[in-house]
Parts: structure tokens; C-alpha cells; sequence
């Protein structure tokens, strides 16, 4: 069953189409990421997700059920747009943010008392908001978002703002909580991070979706990727054998591309019949490089 | 229902808790103290020593009645002034500098100056190092006063105690007839004062708990802590926690003055004392319609106020917008002479039922002229429809501004918030 379900959302503002006809479903364990140039539509969809505003058509469905006020309580957001109240305590926000989430007093006050210890922010617990640095202000907002233990969590941007250690750490959690079985929707321009946390990927621009599905697959058909080998003896058979579409044959390297990624293993069975492979390497175009031909080719204003 | 105690729990934690609350809070009854209770100690604390006063008096009038005229005493049974009447020996230049030398070395504490001719100029001089004591001023002069006019009225042929028996004052004694044949001593002044006080107090309180309604949504808008709230709460449960919350912020305060006050009015008497009457004279009753009024109009208020907070981005901006609000505030405080002086004409009655103005006027009139029942609860009705009316308004314009944090929206823009679903 899928945590979330959005089928066919629409909204503008004005003559402006933000989101423009856009599904997608979310499965138990696993991480989405919605990726888009600045502009895309990417933040309007999370607030629809949200229930903060409405869409003007489609449904959105959450735990099976239609989107509801009541089922907020099991959705963990982080906004793109960061806030906290600056002349507030740290552990006192966290505990107010618990509460909203009806989360009892003492309890909302453990479990923001080990989360502060675990991401290095327990002597900061009593210092008001204000008093950190923007990196810190950004993980007690992190821990705000998880503090209930929801099943769905929401991170619109969430590496935005961090050092390369943090990044690591939140990496780490992001991970660690879709393999306790929740199910985590995230936004990012980092395409890096996006291409080693994610499971699936929607990439959308000017409201529309340009690219949809498994990491991997869309990595395949959107990218284009070559061979690489390093052999010994003849391959002068390369450029004959059915599967290949062009070969660049040397005397102990080649670089050859496939009409069709599936037939990858195919071409390894050929191969090993007649020569001696020393290095095998497919180079695939990465996640950055499809982002920047497709939102490139459109640029936004 | 959990969402909004949690609400306004932190907005009541917070304001409570803030240091210029505290100020405030603290502020007021030490003034309410510094106005009532030093007056009181500084008559006590009057000095225990006669002052002594040199007459020089050149018209030989005066010197010999005065002592006689002016015998008031002090607490420890000693006269309030011992005079020293001194006959012009040398020249009067001489007498005049050898005291105000006397004066500077505090040898007497003043002298007064009467010329020959004063029956004619009516004038005399005080010299002394204090002279800002408009008491001993006066007293000095009333006594000159009389004693001058007594032989005016000797030398004339009357008899100075016939006359004063003939012009005594008439005293007015002012009995207010309330519904229900209610009698009550109460004068002009008692009855404005204890109004404008209240009134003041209501005008104040509004201007003060809205502002800080709005410039809270601001802040909240500014720092982006909205979004985060608004996902877990409806927007309606976040204005209402807001509104409900600063509410009892003013309750609170509300509270402790009139704790203070009670405090003040038990240990040291009446409240402020103007000769002998009693210019804050008001009962049980009053004080729970002011409670009513303070939170309907509080409600009211803090709706408008906060939809002028969504709308705008900056205080600057949303103290320009909130004028209109404010002005409404200010309308009961221009009619209020007309209250007093007539608080059944038709323009403060057409007045006390909009529900603008009801919060003030409508309660100005329960404390001065008992209005009848009929009439009240039209007033109150008409006040919480508008009310609920402006709390839904609010609510709608929130859900749909309250993310818009790029520029200030105009009239249109918040007329489509409205419609929009």
C-alpha cells in the first residue's frame, strides 16, 4: 500500500500554472526526491501535500485515506522556508513543536533531549533559538520534523545551509529512518545526494513533470552511457556483434555504446569467450547532467 | 482543541514572561502607588517646626491682627506660623536687606512686606527661600485678604461677622436617581472621573493587546515559523490560540491592577481623594461590565488587528494600515464630554449599538445612566455578531495570506482571499 498518493494536482495563481497536472505515489521504505530548478513548481506541491494549500484539481490521498487535518499529526515537514521562534529556548520549541503534534509534555521532552544529544546540540538546549548558528538552527528544525516519529517525512531542502559533516549526518538519518520503514519525500538541487539516497525521482519543471520513476532506470533511458574495457587480445569482433551500436576499438582499450542497456550482460557473455578483460566500466551520464540538458533546455526566469 | 491550549500556552509563557510585560505590568501599579499613597505621606510627613516669619508692615494695619487671624496649628499642638512683627526703624531699604540677610542664614524662614498704601494697591510681598509653597502662599494672603477687608468693611459701617453670616455659600448636594429608584450620592466629577478612567483604560488596553496581536502575526511571518506551525494546526486554530492567548495575557494584567488597587484602596483608603470626595466611586458591577466589554472589545479588535498583520509585511507598513482601526478606537474618546453631559441624547445612543464603538460607549452608559435592558442586549447581540462575523473574516483572509510574505496586499488581493474557498 502506498503512504502517499497524488494523482493529478493542479494550481495556479492567476494566469501562472505553478503545478500543472502532476502524480506520483510514495511506497512504505523509501525515498522520493523531487528535483527542479528554482521556480519548478517543487515547493507548491509540497504545501498541497501538506493540506497548507489547496489544490484546485486532483486528489492527494494519505494512508490510503483522503488528505486530512487529523492525519498531519503522522507527517514530519521541514519547510524550505526555515523558521523558528528566534526568542524561544531550544528544548522549549521542540517541546511546543511535539505538542502540536500531540505528543504529551514529558515526552516530547526525552525525545528532544536525545535527539539533541545525538546530532552535538545538547549544551545548546537552553540557549535561545537566536543564539545558534544558522547550520545549528537548521538541525533543531531537522529534529522539530522527526520529533513525533512519523511515517511520512517531508524534507524540502534539507541539506541547504549544511557543512559537508552535517550533510553527512542528516544523510545518515535520512537513510536510517527508510530502513526503519518510513517513507521520506524530499526536495533538493543537490543531485549528488539525490542520486545516492533516493529510490525514485521526479524531475519537474515550469509545473510539469519531465522525469519520472526508479532511479535507475530513469539514470538509463534519460542518460547516455558507454563501456569502457581494457583487454588483451582481438576485438576487432566488437564492432560485428548485434547488441553494439558504435565501438572505438584500440589495441588494448575500446569504448563501445549498446542500442539497449539490457543487453549488458549479453555483451559480457561475448566478450569472455574471446579476449581477457582486465577493467570493465560503464560511464553513465549522472543525475546532475540529465538535470542540467532538462532544465536547461527551458531555462526559467 | 489540544492544538490551541498548546497555543496559548507558549503565547501566554512567552508574552508573560517577557521583560517589557513585566515593566509594564510592574510600572503601572507603582505609579498608581506614587500618585496615591506618597501625597498622603508627604501631608504626614509635614514638618513639626512653626516656621517663623517677620512682618514688616509699613501701613500698621495688619502686623497686630495677624497672629490672631492666622492661628492654625500644627499636629504637635504648636502653632503652624510664629510672626515677628517689626516696626520700620531706619529706612525701609535698610529693614527689607537686614532681613533677607536674616532669611539667608535661615535665622527666619521668611518675611512678609506690607506697604503703606496697601488698602489702596492691594499689594504685599513674600520673601523667602521657598516660595514655591503654594500653601503657606495662599494661607499668607487669605489672612492679609481678610483682615484688609474686615476694616474695609469696619470703615464702611458693617459689621465684618454680619456680613459674612449674610453671603455663606449655598452648598448643592447631587443625588443620582437610578432605574429601580436607586439613590446615590454622586456629583459631576466623581461620576466623569471613574468613566474617563475606565474608558481610558479600555481605549488603552485595545490599542495596546491588537497592536501586539498584529505585530505578532508579523514576526511570525517574518521569521518563517509559520509555515512549521501551520503544518500541523488549521489556520483557524492558530489565530484562535493567538487571539486567545494575548487575551489572557490582558486578563492577567487586568488582574494584578486591580489587585494593587484593592490592596491600595484597603490599606490606605480610597484611591485618589480630591477634598474629601471620592473621585473613583464605582461598584461590583461596573468592574464585571468593564471585564465583559474589555473582552468583547478585545475580540473584536484583535480580529481587525490581525487581519491588518496578514496583510502587510513590515510594522512600519502595518502601523500605516492599522489607522483606520485605531481612529475607530479614538471615536468614543471625541463623544465623551457629550456622554457625560448627556448620555441619553440620540447621537451617544445611535452610537452605543455599532458595535465599533459599543465596547466603550455602551459600557460609558451602564456607568452613567443605567440604559434599559432591552436596549443592552441589542447592543451586546449586535457586538458578537460582528464579533463572529470578523473572526471569520480573519480566519479566511489567514488561511489564504498567511504565507504570502513578499509584499503588502492590497484591498482587491484580500477581497479574493476572501472569496476564494
Amino acid at each position: 500500500m502506498s503512504i502517499l498518493d497524488v494523482s493529478h494536482i493542479s494550481k495556479s495563481y492567476g494566469d501562472h500554472k505553478a503545478v500543472d497536472d502532476i502524480s506520483f505515489s510514495l511506497e512504505k521504505g523509501s525515498v522520493y526526491g523531487i528535483l527542479g530548478p528554482n521556480g519548478a513548481g517543487k515547493t507548491t506541491t509540497i504545501r498541497m501535500v501538506m493540506n497548507i494549500i489547496i489544490p484546485d484539481s486532483g486528489d492527494i490521498n494519505l494512508f490510503g485515506q483522503k488528505l486530512s487535518e487529523d492525519l498531519k499529526n503522522r507527517i514530519g515537514y521541514l519547510p524550505e522556508e526555515r523558521g523558528l521562534y528566534p526568542k524561544m529556548k531550544v528544548i522549549d520549541m521542540l517541546v511546543f513543536l511535539g505538542e502540536l503534534h500531540l505528543m504529551k509534555n514529558s515526552e516530547a521532552f526525552n525525545k528532544a533531549t536525545s535527539w539533541l544529544g545525538r546530532l552535538g546540540l545538547k549544551e545548546h538546549a537552553n540557549k535561545k533559538v537566536e543564539e545558534l548558528s544558522k547550520g545549528m538552527q537548521q538541525k533543531v528544525q531537522i529534529i522539530g520534523s522527526l520529533l513525533h516519529d512519523p511515517d511520512l517525512i517531508i524534507l524540502d531542502e534539507p541539506f541547504s545551509g549544511l557543512d559537508p559533516v552535517n550533510t553527512n549526518l542528516i544523510k545518515d538519518i535520512i537513510l536510517e529512518m527508510k530502513a526503519s520503514g518510513k517513507a521520506i519525500m524530499l526536495s533538493t538541487h543537490m543531485m549528488e545526494a539525490a542520486e545516492k539516497l533516493c529510490d525514485q525521482i521526479m524531475m519537474i519543471n515550469h509545473g510539469h513533470i519531465v522525469l519520472e520513476g526508479a532511479l535507475q532506470p530513469v539514470l538509463e533511458a534519460h542518460g547516455t552511457s558507454s563501456i569502457q574495457v581494457e583487454y588483451t587480445g582481438n576485438a576487432g569482433f566488437v564492432r560485428e556483434l548485434p547488441m553494439v551500436e558504435t565501438a572505438d576499438i584500440y589495441s588494448n582499450y575500446f569504448e563501445v555504446r549498446l542500442k539497449d542497456h539490457q543487453n549488458r550482460n549479453m555483451f559480457i557473455e561475448e566478450l569472455i569467450k574471446k579476449i581477457d578483460i582486465h577493467s570493465f566500466k560503464t560511464m553513465q551520464s549522472s543525475l546532475n547532467e540529465i538535470f542540467i540538458r532538462l532544465a536547461g533546455e527551458t531555462p526559467n526566469e | 482543541m489540544n492544538k490551541i491550549i498548546t497555543i496559548i500556552k507558549r503565547e501566554y509563557k512567552e508574552t508573560v514572561l517577557k521583560k517589557g510585560f513585566i515593566i509594564l505590568t510592574l510600572l503601572i501599579p507603582v505609579l498608581m502607588i506614587g500618585f496615591t499613597i506618597v501625597p498622603a505621606l508627604l501631608v504626614q510627613m509635614e514638618t513639626d517646626t512653626p516656621s517663623t516669619i517677620s512682618v514688616v508692615d509699613d501701613s500698621g494695619l495688619i502686623g497686630a491682627a495677624l497672629q490672631s487671624t492666622l492661628n492654625d496649628t500644627l499636629k504637635n499642638g504648636q502653632p503652624k506660623f510664629i510672626f515677628n512683627v517689626i516696626h520700620p526703624g531706619g529706612k525701609p531699604e535698610d529693614v527689607l536687606s537686614s532681613q533677607k540677610a536674616l532669611i539667608e542664614k535661615e535665622v527666619i524662614d521668611g518675611f512678609l512686606y506690607i506697604p503703606v498704601n496697601v488698602a489702596d494697591s492691594n499689594r504685599i510681598e513674600y520673601y523667602a527661600r521657598n516660595v514655591s509653597d503654594f500653601q503657606t502662599n495662599r494661607t499668607l494672603k487669605n489672612a492679609v485678604e481678610k483682615i484688609i477687608i474686615d476694616q474695609r468693611l469696619k470703615s464702611s459701617g458693617f459689621d465684618p461677622a454680619i456680613v459674612q453670616e449674610l453671603t455663606h455659600d449655598i452648598k448643592l448636594r447631587t443625588i443620582k436617581i437610578q432605574k429601580g429608584g436607586k439613590e446615590t450620592d454622586a456629583d459631576f466629577s466623581s461620576e466623569y472621573f471613574s468613566t474617563f478612567i475606565f474608558v481610558l483604560i479600555l481605549y488603552m488596553t485595545l490599542i495596546m493587546y491588537g497592536n501586539s496581536i498584529m505585530r505578532s502575526i508579523i514576526q511570525e511571518k517574518t521569521n518563517k515559523v509559520v509555515e512549521v506551525i501551520l503544518s500541523s494546526v488549521k489556520p483557524i486554530q492558530l489565530m484562535a490560540g493567538k487571539i486567545l492567548g494575548q487575551g489572557l495575557v490582558g486578563l492577567t494584567q487586568y488582574f494584578i491592577w486591580v489587585l494593587v488597587g484593592l490592596v491600595l484602596t484597603l490599606s490606605g483608603g480610597s484611591l485618589i481623594q480630591i477634598e474629601g470626595n471620592n473621585l473613583l466611586n464605582f461598584s461590583a458591577g461596573t468592574l464585571i461590565w468593564f471585564i465583559i466589554y474589555y473582552v468583547l472589545g478585545y475580540f473584536l479588535y484583535s480580529a481587525m488587528y490581525s487581519i491588518v498583520g496578514v496583510a502587510t509585511t513590515t510594522d512600519q507598513e502595518a502601523q500605516q494600515a492599522s489607522m483606520p482601526i485605531t481612529l475607530l478606537l479614538v471615536v468614543p474618546l471625541l463623544v465623551l464630554t457629550t456622554l457625560v453631559k448627556n448620555p441619553d441624547s440620540s447621537l451617544i445612543i445611535g452610537l452605543s449599538y455599532v458595535p465599533f464603538f459599543s465596547p466603550i460607549i455602551m459600557f460609558a452608559r451602564i456607568n452613567m445612566s443605567s440604559p434599559a435592558p432591552m436596549e443592552l442586549i441589542l447592543s451586546l447581540l449586535i457586538l458578537v455578531g460582528t464579533i463572529i462575523f470578523m473572526i471569520w473574516l480573519a480566519a479566511k483572509v489567514y488561511r489564504m495570506g498567511i504565507l504570502m510574505t513578499g509584499k503588502r496586499a492590497n484591498l482587491p488581493e484580500i477581497m479574493r482571499w476572501i472569496r476564494a474557498r
